[in-house]
């Protein structure tokens, strides 16, 4: 009996040994274990025929020999469905490397950007953000600003007229007087906006730009106010440790008057491309607001003083991100629009 | 302006070395642009502000340095050997229009030889960029950049009947200028005359005809002070930009005529021989006088922060040359300015000159004390909503321009409004102010065309202008959109074309954005659209929003080849609605039922959507429309439209004949008033 069951051992193996797909493997399971007619059942159902003394012997060997060819069976299957599933992830195998594919994402205009940065920080400081008309009077845009009749900024080789009253602003100085008309002291007020001048376009001139004034105006404000706002305004935009500097200088609505500028966060104070070599960067021109200014909007110059700025916002924009034809601004060439992401 | 180091220091004591000097020059105000060594002297460029027409020279430049070095300038000493004979002998001057003329200087020389300068003022002509012409203009010229002051020397002998007359020009007189041209002038034009007929325009340019030359022997020198207004406009008019009418139009020293004549006569004497006639002729009818400004103590550091003594004040208005008083309490000075700083009319100027010199390096870094919060603009956030969120479904962000070509932007215009022209374009082809932001981005669209980029999508949010006459055109913010190309543009897979529906669903983004409601959108005819692809967005009977398919006529215009939609809205309309109010979610269970059917063409779908909600059945939750076919299998004259109700109890849930019941009235409908065959 002994050799009978090794000798169905060996043929089982020889039979598993050949088994090459789920279909063979369904045979195999059928020849040795099925219900009917299996060779390790038949050898089952002879147990309850043998004598006492050999049914337990016989029992366990024939149990034995059932547990191994089901643990074979079961390895196979899960090997054959091991199989299956791995020639079904082939299938599903793609090009991993073609482009993925997102909605479109357009770009928001680096003026904006830097607009909405700029706006940031002042109104972080306690700024208010106005705005005023692009098309304005001459009272505006000059007569409040102490720019007098027969005055060189009034030319129309300088400024756009539409009549002999009414111009395209040249500068946003004309908010400050139209909030110091509105509001009295204490004022802080910045006025982002189109400007326009009447420049034929180069890499470096626009007839139409973007400019952002500051002011300020309280008791006791001093130029030392005006130097410490700028300062931080520079750190905040372009970085820490940048330092500043303050040059007499001459703008009509301002006395005394200031250029600023601000050393070089590329170089560090050095001298390379974007300084031109001097360390310096020019932000913009400063003062303390007029007397004739004040007095014009009816603030008086011996109670009140103030400091006021003006910075341009395209110029800015074209430090920041390297732009050497301010010109791309405003020809809207989706290639330079889409790198300001 | 180019200055020379060397011929500064022969005229202060400057004790800085030539980069040093630039450093501390523009520290106080008088910008240098770079320094440039050439030969045994350096080449100071400066880049000098409008109001101070005292430094376009080297001796106000040094008067500057001078005061930086801790000195001051000293006086420029001249000696001259004089005839006997006087000059008014020889020569008369008039001035009949002294407005324009309130000083003029004259002296003669008689018995020059013109010929070559020596080679020292060639070369130190030369260093600063200037011609050497012959002896007499070279020393007319060096005068001028060493003093400020612009000098004219005419051939006495051809000057008619020895006389200088003054006057403004009559209109359309002529005369040839010594670059050759011939100019006409007009009336208010000052010009130089001799007894017959200008031989200068006043502070601009001589006169060919007067001009020094090889034969010239005798020189009449003309040191003068013009009304700079006048010299302005004339220089404009004629558009001849002189050094001389540089000077004279910044407006120059009103006392300087007697000393640069004087100069003038010096050089000439050394370097062309002669001999100068007694005296000077100085016709000053209304001698200029200046006030006094005053300063108080304490204004300094009011206005700048810096703590300055009064007496320190005082040296530096005095060394500056301004004639400084002090009161007894030494609480403020008065100062009266000299002369050639036309530039100072109020104590804020002085505190300007006090701190520039004090150095505005010393001035502290403080912050102004705290006036409370800070604010954007109204609906800003708003603004800035709008733009990430068209940013974020594809539109990169344009700004164009506000003046355009006004033919193109009429196409866009709105019917009745008066353009609003600009009176001096750069461009007469772009002259007037947009009133539509259409024309810029496609223009840009045209560009970007040019450069081969087919998919493009932009918008502008800026302001259009609408005029009416005499009145301040109005200003209004617009928001506009083109878009054409692929739907998915760098899209391997899918390849739609964009259509009216993607300008449709951008438009319905922003409306949803700007939280608007109670608006429909209906079919229009506005004319740069195409007839059939032309909607508006109205409410309360005002179209605020026109978009669709541009129509193929403008198109055309711009050379199109595919097919470009725009949009444009009254942004300032739709900005800032309402508040968000929350509404409860819906708790009971909804049901879906599908119709297809076969629709004739010309019934529109929101007509269709507008029936059934017309049946008021309050249950429908939801109407959408998921599939739109023509082609095989459905007839010629009709389309297969399918769509989705969803059907919601108010207060239970709805039984299946409830719903079969109100879904038989919308078949109903469809079949009854649309003539809709259900599939």
């Amino acid at each position: 009996m002994d050799e009978k069951l090794a000798l169905l051992r060996k043929q089982f193996l020889q039979d598993a040994a050949l088994v090459s797909g789920p279909d063979d493997l369904a045979s195999l399971r059928d020849k040795y274990l099925g219900r009917k007619s299996g060779l390790i059942v038949s050898e089952k159902k002879k147990i309850g025929t043998l004598a006492a003394e050999a049914r337990s012997e016989f029992g366990r060997l024939v149990n034995e020999l059932s547990a191994d060819v089901e643990s074979e069976i079961a390895r196979l299957t899960d090997h054959f469905a091991r199989q299956a599933e791995a020639a079904e992830l082939d299938r599903e195998k793609i090009d991993v490397t073609l482009p993925g594919s997102a909605p479109r994402r357009g770009h928001l205009h680096p003026i904006t950007i830097v607009r909405q940065r700029i706006e940031d920080v002042f109104v972080s400081m306690g700024y208010t953000v106005e705005d005023g008309p692009e098309i304005e009077t001459s009272f505006y845009n000059f007569d409040a600003l102490n720019i007098p009749p027969g005055h060189p900024a009034r030319d129309p080789a300088d400024t756009f007229y539409l009549s002999d009253d009414l111009a395209l602003r040249s500068q946003t100085s004309t908010v400050q007087i139209r909030t110091m008309q509105k509001r009295r002291p204490p004022l802080r007020v910045i006025a982002p906006g189109r400007v326009f001048r009447r420049d034929t376009p180069d890499a470096t001139h626009n007839p139409m730009f973007f400019q952002l004034e500051g002011l300020t105006v309280d008791h006791n404000i001093t130029m030392a106010d005006l130097k410490g706002t700028i300062q931080i305004f520079v750190e905040k935009m372009f970085g820490p440790d940048l330092r500043t500097r303050f040059r007499p200088s001459y703008f009509p609505f301002t006395e005394p008057s200031a250029e600023v500028d601000f050393s070089c966060y590329v170089c560090g104070g050095s001298g390379c491309r974007t300084c031109k070599g001097t360390g310096w960067i020019e932000l913009g021109g400063s003062g303390m607001v007029h007397p004739n200014v004040l007095q014009g909007v009816g603030v008086d110059p011996e109670e009140y003083s103030g400091f006021a700025f003006g910075l341009g916002i395209d110029r800015m924009a074209a430090l920041m991100y390297d732009i050497d034809d301010i010109r791309l601004f405003f020809e809207n060439d989706i290639r330079f629009l889409e790198q300001f992401v | 302006m180019k200055v020379s180091y060397n011929w500064l220091r022969e005229l202060a004591p400057i004790t800085l070395g030539p980069r040093e000097l630039a450093e501390r020059l523009t520290m106080a105000g008088l910008a240098v642009d770079s320094v440039e060594r050439v030969g045994d002297d350096h080449i100071l460029d400066f880049d000098l502000i409008s109001n101070r027409p005292d430094t376009l020279s080297h001796r106000g430049i040094a008067r500057e340095a001078a005061v930086i070095c801790g000195a001051s300038l000293p006086p420029l000493p001249i000696q001259l050997t004089e005839s006997d004979e006087p000059i008014a002998s020889f020569a008369s001057v008039a001035i009949e229009d002294p407005d324009l003329c309130p000083r003029y200087v004259a002296r003669l020389v008689k018995g020059v030889k013109v010929g070559q300068s020596p080679a020292w003022l060639a070369a130190r002509l030369e260093s600063i960029g200037q011609r050497s012409i012959n002896n007499i203009a070279d020393i007319t010229n060096y005068v001028m950049f060493e003093l400020g002051q612009p000098i004219h020397a005419f051939d006495f002998s051809r000057l008619q009947g020895h006389r200088i007359v003054v006057r403004r020009a009559t209109d359309r007189e002529q005369m040839t200028t010594l670059d050759g041209v011939t100019r006409e002038l007009s009336a208010e034009m000052l010009v130089i005359a001799d007894a017959a007929r200008p031989v200068g325009i006043a502070g601009v340019m001589g006169g060919e005809d007067s001009e020094i030359s090889d034969q010239t022997t005798d020189v009449l020198i003309e040191s003068a002070y013009f009304n700079p207004t006048s010299i302005r406009r004339t220089s404009q008019q004629l558009g001849l930009d002189t050094e001389a009418s540089y000077r004279f139009s910044r407006g120059g020293d009103y006392l300087g005529q007697e000393l640069a004549a004087n100069r003038t006569a010096q050089l000439i004497l050394e370097l062309a021989g002669g001999s100068l006639s007694r005296g000077a002729i100085d016709v000053y009818p209304a001698p200029i006088s200046r006030d006094p400004v005053r300063l108080r103590g304490p204004r300094v550091k009011h206005l700048t922060g810096l703590d300055v003594k009064l007496e320190r004040s005082a040296e530096i208005l005095s060394a500056l040359q301004f004639e400084v008083e002090t009161d007894s309490r030494q609480s403020e000075l008065t100062a009266t300015p000299p002369s050639f700083r036309v530039d100072i009319t109020r104590e804020v100027d002085l505190v300007e000159e006090v701190a520039r010199h004090f150095g505005y390096d010393l001035i502290d870094q403080t912050l102004p004390v705290s006036a409370g919060a800070g604010s954007y603009l109204p609906g800003e956030s708003e603004r800035r909503g709008i733009r990430r969120m068209l940013a974020d479904i594809g539109f990169d962000e344009a700004i164009s321009f506000s003046f355009v070509n006004g033919e193109r932007d009429r196409l866009f215009s709105e019917p009745g409004r008066a353009p609003v022209t600009l009176a001096n374009p750069i461009d007469i082809n772009e002259g007037e102010m947009r009133s539509s932001l259409l024309a810029g981005l496609l223009e840009s669209t045209e560009r970007n065309f040019n450069h081969d980029r087919r998919d493009i999508r932009l918008f502008e949010l800026g302001r259009v202008f609408s005029g009416s006459r005499g009145e301040r055109p109005e200003e209004r913010v617009k928001l506009a959109l083109v878009m054409t190309g692929r739907a998915s543009n760098e899209d391997w897979r899918a390849r739609r074309d964009l259509d009216f529906y993607d300008i449709k669903g951008a438009v319905e983004s922003i409306a949803d954005s700007a939280n608007m409601r109670g608006f429909t959108i209906e079919r229009s005819s506005v004319e740069y659209l195409h007839p059939g692809q032309s909607a508006s967005l109205i409410r309360d009977g005002i179209a605020l929003a026109h978009f669709g398919r541009l129509h193929p006529r403008v198109a055309s215009l711009y050379k199109f080849r595919q097919p470009v939609f725009v949009a444009e809205i009254d942004y300032e309309s739709i900005a800032q609605q309402g508040s968000i109010k929350y509404s409860a979610l819906p708790r009971l269970p909804s049901a879906a039922r599908d119709i297809s059917a076969l629709v004739p063409d010309q019934v529109l779908w929101g007509d269709i959507e507008k029936g059934i909600r017309d049946l008021t059945i309050e249950e429908i939750a939801s109407i959408k429309v998921f599939d739109v076919y023509t082609g095989s299998g459905v007839p010629d004259g009709t389309r297969s439209l399918a769509f989705r109700v969803v059907y919601r109890g108010q207060n239970r849930t709805l039984t299946d004949e409830e719903i079969a019941s109100m879904h038989g009235r919308v078949s109903e409908l469809l079949e009854r008033r649309f003539g809709a065959r259900l599939r």
